[in-house]
């Protein structure tokens, strides 16, 4: 198949706009594949990877723009390469539009708005440090969003924050609330006295929406990136995040979110917070509980510190609803036996490990696949399986699953059409940045796997993390949901709990 | 930078405004909630180098960073107090330091005879006719070939000159002081540069037919002895104050000096009137400035040279103090390391060119003339002369954010200099290294394209910026040099 590399010397795009450009392109006719990115190395391995190669790429610069493009002939590809220049030149983002009012530097802007104090960053890895180093220096608190800082620059620049009494929420810091204000993907919840931090963004937001339905409310989510619980990080901003919490005086209830934290980090933690003198809650993600002691109480889930913190906060309910909505759920036929496989696809990294944790418990075999399931492969192993749809080979080139579907949304339809599958089990995590109305493209993908299934029954369990103030209101989208058949759980973890019940046939338990 | 107040360190509140780099999705949670989100353009620093960016963040220790802002700030207020006065006219063998009989100065940095641009060496070639050295061209190309005189730049001598910048011993230049209170060892500093021979055919732009030899003995024999008559009887002529108007008039001192040469001319008029030795000569001298609307270049040239000259030998100063091309190399030198080029390949003008003429004929940029970029003028002044904005191929907006865009890499504002279409904002002023370094953003340059071939001349004018080598090495000398200091 004919395919053109072009390069367009130094002309700088973020990622964001270069994705919409990329899947314009591909939108064209008679082209396969389309990307357009900055030539950093990173891109030009991906390019490798897909089979784009010249000499021309390889002396490429970081700063340049290239233009990769492969369809059935010469002539779909000149007429791709025409629009590609067309788009480019009418670049109408609002950076162009409103050039004049903008500042063109960091530097710049700290002069012009010396009252911000908080600097949000969502640049590319690479260059996310040299920009965080700036706004701390000027003595500014930092969100982070960015990831591929490399860890010893996050070392250094939470050391530096540290030293001068500053916040540097990240690397890789999905969410955060500050004052009831939402930084990164954050649901839109009531305020209360329940203060966060955590190393998880999804865990951060399912805990957050969760006490927002208890009747409690979030004074402040602080995020602190996922290594920041490493040996090597020390959890130096979580230490700084909870005694944040701790002097706070909106703050009577703290909660603690993290993954795998190193043990030593983990004892450390255990002593800061018992002397805290205010309740804590702890969730360590993918670990079973350890025993509470000294005010001190770890969870087994995400929602059982939640209902804990509510309760601790006095909260009008320390239980979610018993019942999952059981929805239009298609009829399970009494003669269907064995419900097949179960195939776990999320969207939150840290609800897939929730969930394959609570699969794990109830003695299910679960696998999590290291590599992308492809098309026209059979299934992996005999076991269930849960895939986190954010991980990086799926992700490449491409937006998050919570705000780009597409990759998730093609698993659905071809997993769920697979007749050794049975079980299908999945999260939607909404809030400010992510897919605007989501549910819907979840509902068609459903709809399509049922219709290439015939008569053969596909059950299906939902949870959907947010809360009705959210922009996709969360009521809707389980609406919609519902209606296309799945069963909608108000948490992941009773997602999996209800998958799992299904798996081993535990019948009228809950529904 | 200024820390936050006491009252505003605790982030467990309400951010008052979010300054926001990237995707912007990622801020939607806090326009949502009404928080003001100011989004800052974003490039990769240091075009992506991460050697560059690990230099640039050594320059940002706080220790460090500070001892450079007080030196810049030093710099900044040195440029801004001297007074440029212009006092008088001599011949460069008696006036200007270190000129001798067998010394010719040109533009730029160092160079040598073979590896001299078209109009640098049809200038030289001039010169020896003018000098007498030489009876025709060819034997003008063999002395210079032959090592007949020296080549210096003018910038070795506080001198400077457009284009070819030509200074040969017997030539009248104009002579400037600084009359503010930088002097050194308690003299006033000079700078110096030749008179603007007009347009047409000129040694600066590498001509030297006899009509360009003759022009230039009018100009030593008639013109330099009845304007020095005159500024004799007139006395000084405080040159920023005079450039100030002349800004507002829609100049910006490199490309368009049209109003500077009008208010020059009403300075010196009565004077010379009084003083010259006939009507006939007064009216000859009047006539060749009125016909030269460059006349006031080879002053606001100086001009700047003095301004620039007030901040060298700063040692942690990071601001650029000379920008000059000899049609080969373009050479910067910083207000920290003062001697000291920093050397890359000249580079062509993008510009509009006279009926037929095209890019193929042009000589790499040429000229000391980028003095006045340097000094916060010209190109970094565009906003002001809306008027050569369409010479230069562009839109009186593009101006306005050419001005702006250069304050992204400058170190302040000159409030002598001030920008009616900006709100009567300073021009942006003295080129921060650092800046350049990290935005990856090249000071613009309004400047004059000569042909590539001796004797033929101007050819169109544009835009151009320097190379990048010069301020990647400057950059790590400078890094090199803070690390010493």
């Amino acid at each position: 198949m004919p395919e053109r590399i072009l390069i367009h010397r130094a002309q700088y795009h973020d990622s964001a706009y270069l994705m919409r450009l990329s899947r314009r392109l591909a939108q064209s006719e008679g082209i396969s594949e389309a990307v357009v990115v900055m030539a950093t190395e990173m891109n030009r391995a991906l390019l490798a990877s897909v089979g784009f190669r010249s000499a021309e790429l390889d002396s490429a610069r970081p700063l340049d723009l290239v233009v990769a493009l492969r369809g059935k002939d010469l002539a779909a590809l000149e007429r791709a390469g025409a629009e590609c220049e067309r788009l480019l030149s009418q670049d109408d983002r609002p950076a162009a539009s409103g050039a004049a009012a903008r500042p063109a530097s960091l530097r710049e802007a700290l002069r012009e708005h010396p009252q911000a104090e908080l600097v949000s960053v969502a640049v590319p890895g690479e260059y996310a440090g040299h920009v965080a180093r700036q706004a701390i220096e000027a003595g500014r608190h930092v969100f982070l969003f960015s990831n591929n800082v490399p860890l010893e620059q996050e070392i250094a620049l939470k050391r530096e924050a540290r030293a001068r009494d500053l916040l540097l929420m990240g690397p890789d810091c999905g969410t955060a609330i500050l004052g009831g204000v939402g930084l990164g993907f954050a649901n839109r919840v009531r305020r209360g006295p329940v203060g966060l931090v955590g190393a998880s963004g999804t865990g951060l937001q399912e805990v957050s929406s969760l006490l927002h339905q208890l009747g409690s409310g979030v004074s402040h989510a602080i995020g602190t990136g996922s290594r920041d619980l490493s040996a090597e990080v020390g959890a130096m901003m979580t230490e700084a995040g909870l005694r944040l919490l701790a002097a706070d005086p909106d703050t009577r209830v703290i909660g603690l979110i993290a993954k795998h934290p190193a043990q030593e980090v983990a004892e450390r933690l255990h002593r800061l917070l018992a002397g805290f003198g205010k309740p804590v809650v702890v969730r360590f993600l993918g670990q079973p509980a350890r025993s509470s002691s000294a005010g001190v109480k770890y969870a087994d889930s995400l929602e059982e510190a939640a209902c804990l913190a509510a309760r601790l906060s006095g909260a009008p309910r320390d239980r979610l609803e018993d019942a999952a909505s059981s929805g239009a759920e298609s009829p399970v036929e009494p003669e269907a036996s064995a419900p097949g496989r179960l195939v776990g696809l999320f969207g939150g990294g840290s609800l897939a490990s929730e969930a394959a944790l609570t699969l794990r418990s109830r003695g299910l075999p679960v696998e999590e696949p290291g590599e992308p399931l492809l098309p026209g492969q059979p299934l992996p192993g005999a076991a269930h399986l849960v895939v986190d749809c954010g991980e990086e080979f799926y992700t490449r080139g491409k937006p998050h699953p919570m705000v780009d579907q597409t990759v998730r949304c093609e698993l659905i339809r071809r997993l769920g059409a697979d007749p050794a599958v049975g079980v299908l089990l999945f999260d939607l995590v909404l809030g400010d940045g992510a897919h605007p109305d989501p549910a819907p493209e979840l509902a068609q993908a459903l709809e399509a796997a049922r219709a290439a299934r015939g008569r053969r029954p596909l059950r299906v369990f939902a949870s959907v993390t947010g809360t009705e103030l959210d922009p996709q209101d969360a009521n809707r989208q389980r609406g919609v949901l519902e209606r296309a058949g799945a069963r909608c759980f108000p948490s992941a973890w009773r997602a999996a709990v209800g998958a799992a019940d299904e798996l081993l046939g535990v019948r009228g338990k809950d529904a | 930078m200024k820390n936050l107040p006491p009252e505003n360190r605790n982030p467990l509140k309400i951010p008052q405004t979010v300054l926001h780099l990237g995707l912007a999705e990622v801020a939607q949670g806090a326009r949502g909630a009404g928080v003001p989100v100011v989004e800052v353009d974003f490039v990769p620093p240091c075009g992506g180098d991460p050697r560059r960016m690990a230099l640039l963040d050594e320059l940002s220790r706080p220790a460090l960073a500070a001892r450079i802002e007080e030196a810049n700030q030093q710099a900044l207020k040195r440029l801004l107090t001297a007074q440029p006065h212009l006092v008088g006219i001599g011949r460069a063998r008696e006036v200007v330091p270190g000129m001798r009989d067998d010394l010719f100065l040109h533009a730029g940095p160092p160079i040598s005879w073979e590896r001299m641009s078209g109009p640098l060496r049809g200038a030289v070639m001039g010169g020896l006719l003018l000098e007498g050295r030489a009876k025709d061209p060819q034997e003008a190309a063999r002395l210079a070939a032959a090592g007949a005189v020296r080549f210096e730049p003018c910038h070795a001598h506080q001198a400077v000159g457009p284009m070819a910048g030509l200074v040969t011993p017997s030539m009248p230049v104009w002579i400037l002081e600084d009359r503010g209170p930088n002097g050194a060892d308690g003299r006033p500093r000079r700078a110096f540069c030749t008179l603007n021979e007009g347009l047409g055919k000129v040694l600066r732009y590498g001509a030297f037919s006899s009509e360009v030899i003759e022009r230039l003995r009018f100009m030593a024999e008639t013109l330099a002895p009845t304007l020095q008559a005159a500024l004799e009887a007139r006395g000084p002529i405080d040159l920023k104050t005079l450039f100030a108007q002349a800004l507002q008039m829609g100049d910006e001192g490199h490309n368009r000096n049209r109003a500077g040469t009008s208010l020059l001319f009403r300075e010196l008029a009565p004077a010379l009137a009084r003083t010259a030795r006939d009507g006939e000569t007064a009216a000859r001298v009047l006539e060749f400035i009125h016909k030269n609307d460059h006349f006031f270049l080879n002053l606001t040239m100086p001009m700047a040279k003095l301004l620039l000259m007030a901040t060298e030998g700063i040692p942690l100063a990071s601001c650029v103090s000379i920008m000059a091309r000899n049609g080969t190399d373009f050479g910067i030198q910083l207000s920290a390391l003062p001697g000291r080029w920093f050397v890359g390949p000249a580079q062509v003008v993008r510009g509009l060119y006279f009926p037929g003429f095209s890019e193929k004929d042009a000589n790499p940029d040429i000229g000391d003339s980028a003095i006045t970029e340097t000094a916060g003028f010209g190109g970094f002044a565009m906003a002001a002369a809306p008027a050569i904005v369409q010479f230069v191929g562009g839109t009186p907006e593009d101006a306005l954010n050419t001005t702006r865009r250069m304050a992204g890499i400058t170190l302040g504002a000159n409030p002598s200099f001030a920008i009616p279409s900006l709100g009567f904002s300073g021009a942006p002023t003295l080129i921060d290294l650092r800046k350049v370094i990290e935005l990856g953003r090249l000071p613009t340059i309004n400047t004059g394209i000569a042909h590539r071939e001796p004797g033929v001349g101007q050819v169109g004018a544009g835009l151009v910026t320097p190379p990048w080598e010069c301020f990647h090495q400057a950059f790590e000398a400078f890094v090199a040099h803070a690390r010493e200091a």
